[in-house]
């Protein structure tokens, strides 16, 4: 049976097995290929590129569904914030400086601003006659200021603020003055919401009729309806129109901003905690210094021109007074003045004391140091001054007069003649002692004095007669002078015979007073330190 | 602190006022019930970890008889009905005022509390009657304002209802 191989299968078994067994034997290696890379498929894990090109898209679809993502990334976010502060602060610090910056900048700006805008409600509270008022009505009674203030010059305190479930009367959130404690805020508001239920069921006001607002002694309750929420506000005082306005953007804002909360709102007011920033903007305290802006007009109309005036009036007299003491303070340091008596009057300086003769004019000194007063009167009494100073200027005056006689002297001689006549003598007598005086005065000022002897003759005659005439007259002049005891080395003598003549219309007089030796003194001014010593 | 309006309705005379008056934080005067025709009382108490705050609307008949004012009871998140076990008409006369409220505020947990638990010689309710006051669905509860018997667990048990209430749809 050669056959019986290939006939097994006709004979036991089924046929997809030997289809299976055919398949084996045919495509097993790539059947066997096959499953390794199908188990690979499954088995396998993103790489790293793959994974990184998914990322983004999966977390953006994450994020749309829900906020698992979130939460989940949550505690690992935490961690390496922690983590990368804790490593390098400094970087974090940077990294948000950007936002912080301006946040502080503008909490800065923000607290700066209201304390300057309390300052000045404070210092015109305190100096205006109202705030002196209060403060001694303060005194008197002990009642702190802040509270007569806002006993006197209140015009209104929005004081608190409710928002309230329109639906149950639930308080949503409630925010008070700071110095208002009101513990049963949760009773007012249901009772709120109940008594607009009552007046609705009693007066029947129609389709969104409602009880806007009632007044008790000096308070008013404003309540505003929004389709979920009222928001209720208790104001002190004459509220403006502005307050109602304020209030119905405060509400129309809650509901744009809490839609989802008030919504679902089943007892729970925690969602509502945020909205408290926006009811604190509807508290607000007006004083009458706040309000009455035309008072405080009035005021400045009148306190400009005032200051102005009283400012000018201040600094004329500022100035007038640095006049007067510098004045004063010139004519004492002034050499040869001693001020006795000073008086200011209008327009009329009184000045009175002592002067040398010798001392400057007191309106010079003035003058001196640029003040011309109008009017300076006073008595000035004649002294000697011992200050240096003066004792020099008086000497200098004594030699200048000294000076000018000895200068207008001179002495004649007759035609052709060099001797001294007697009036010459007497001429001489009287100028040796001057010289002499002069001298002593010269010293005292601190000057040295020479005398030049000018000797002249007539233009008649010859030439050489006349100008032996006109060096013998000097020397027998000089001669005289120094037996009288001038020393000779102060004398000098200019021959000039008929060089420079003197002058007169008279030609017989022109001839006579040529005939002659006239003097000039010669002081060397004084050096600057020999008058001070 | 989560807040729950709840309302408290009876015919006139079955003690509802003086029932919580001991148990509760109250600023308005019983005068409240005769001229707004409501009062309302807050009543804290606890569920579990959960603070709760019990706004208690305290509602009176206007004419002294059943009649009340159904929009205080809009928006109530539970119902205390209050009977007085001594009177039957009072009990007879819950499931009228329970039509009247669900019909404002729906299918609300409520209880009914039956009231003067501490006169029990002239209790006029058998036990069947005490299975039915007020229908089906609610809760039930002899209270004595008296000994303040079934009071705090009358609360107790409203808070937890409203608690785990479904959100109203509305």
């Amino acid at each position: 049976m050669t056959f019986e191989p290939s006939e097994t299968p006709a004979n036991g078994e089924e046929p997809d097995a030997q289809f299976d067994a055919l398949r084996k034997l045919l495509l097993g290696p790539e059947q066997e290929r096959i499953e390794e890379l199908s188990e690979e498929l499954h088995s396998r894990e993103l790489t790293p590129e793959e994974l990184a090109e998914k990322l983004p898209e999966a977390i953006a679809l994450s994020g749309s569904r829900d906020d698992q993502l979130g939460r989940a990334l949550g505690p690992t976010i935490d961690t390496a914030l922690r983590e990368s502060i804790r490593r390098d602060p400094q970087e974090m610090a940077s990294a948000i400086f950007p936002v912080l910056g301006p946040a502080i900048r503008k909490a800065i700006a923000e607290t700066m601003a209201s304390l300057v805008r309390s300052i000045n409600n404070a210092v015109e509270q305190s100096l205006s006659i109202d705030g002196m008022k209060w403060r001694i009505e303060a005194w008197r009674t002990g009642i702190p200021f802040p509270e007569i203030v806002i006993k006197h010059a209140l015009v209104y305190r929005v004081e608190q603020a409710f928002l309230v479930h329109a639906e149950t009367g639930l308080l949503l959130e409630h925010v008070a003055a700071s110095d208002l404690s009101v513990p049963d805020a949760d009773l007012i508001s249901s009772m709120l919401s109940a008594i607009q239920d009552f007046v609705r069921d009693s007066f029947h006001p129609g389709e969104g009729g409602m009880l806007r607002t009632f007044s008790v002694g000096d308070h008013t309750v404003q309540v505003e309806a929004g389709p979920r929420a009222l928001l209720a506000v208790v104001i002190k005082g004459q509220a403006p129109d502005e307050v109602l306005r304020r209030q119905q953007n405060v509400l129309e804002t809650v509901h744009l901003e809490f839609a989802g909360p008030l919504a679902d709102f089943n007892g729970d007011a925690a969602p509502f905690v945020p909205a408290r920033p926006l009811l604190e903007d509807c508290l607000e305290t007006v004083l009458s210094t706040q309000t009455k802006k035309k008072g405080k007009g009035v005021w400045l109309r009148w306190a400009i021109p005032l200051a102005v005036v009283l400012i000018a009036v201040a600094t004329m007299w500022i100035r007038s007074s640095m006049r007067w003491n510098r004045s004063l303070e010139a004519l004492r340091a002034e050499p040869g003045i001693v001020v006795v008596d000073a008086d200011r009057g209008f327009g009329i300086w009184n000045i009175s004391g002592l002067r040398d003769p010798a001392a400057r004019d007191p309106r010079a000194v003035l003058a001196g140091i640029g003040v011309s007063p109008a009017e300076l009167d006073g008595k000035w009494e004649g002294y000697l001054s011992l200050n240096p100073v003066m004792v020099a200027a008086r000497a200098r005056r004594a030699a200048d007069s000294l000076k000018t006689s000895i200068e207008r002297d001179r002495i004649y001689f007759a035609a052709g003649s060099s001797a001294l006549d007697q009036s010459a003598l007497a001429t001489l007598t009287s100028l040796s002692a001057r010289y002499r005086q002069l001298e002593t005065a010269a010293t005292e000022s601190g000057s040295a004095v020479k005398l030049e002897l000018t000797g002249r003759t007539d233009p008649s005659g010859r030439d050489q007669t006349n100008a032996a005439l006109a060096e013998q007259r000097p020397a027998v002049v000089a001669r005289w002078l120094e037996s009288s005891g001038i020393p000779a080395a102060r004398i000098t003598q200019n021959p000039i015979a008929t060089a420079s003549p003197l002058t007169s219309p008279d030609s017989a007089e022109q001839a006579r007073i040529n005939r002659s030796v006239s003097f000039r003194v010669m002081m060397t001014p004084p050096s600057p330190a020999s008058g001070r010593k | 602190m989560i807040q729950k309006k709840i309302c408290m309705v009876g015919v006139f005379g079955t003690g509802k006022t003086c029932l919580v008056q001991q148990y509760v934080h109250s600023i308005f005067s019983v005068k409240y019930l005769s001229t707004v025709g409501v009062k309302i009382d807050r009543k804290e108490v606890k569920v579990g970890d959960t603070d709760m705050m019990l706004m208690l609307w305290d509602l009176e008949g206007r004419d002294g008889t059943r009649d009340i004012t159904t929009s205080y009871l809009r928006g109530a998140h539970g119902v205390i009905f209050v009977a007085d076990g001594t009177r039957k008409e009072t009990v007879d006369q819950l499931s009228d005022l329970r039509k009247i409220v669900v019909d404002a505020v729906g299918p609300v947990p409520a209880i009914v509390a039956l009231n003067k638990s501490d006169l029990a010689e002239e209790w006029k309710l058998s036990s069947s009657d005490e299975a039915a006051a007020g229908g089906e669905g609610v809760h039930r509860l002899k209270t004595s304002a008296k000994t303040g018997q079934g009071v705090e667990d009358a609360f107790q048990w409203l808070a937890e209802a409203t608690l785990s209430a479904p959100e109203k749809t509305r």
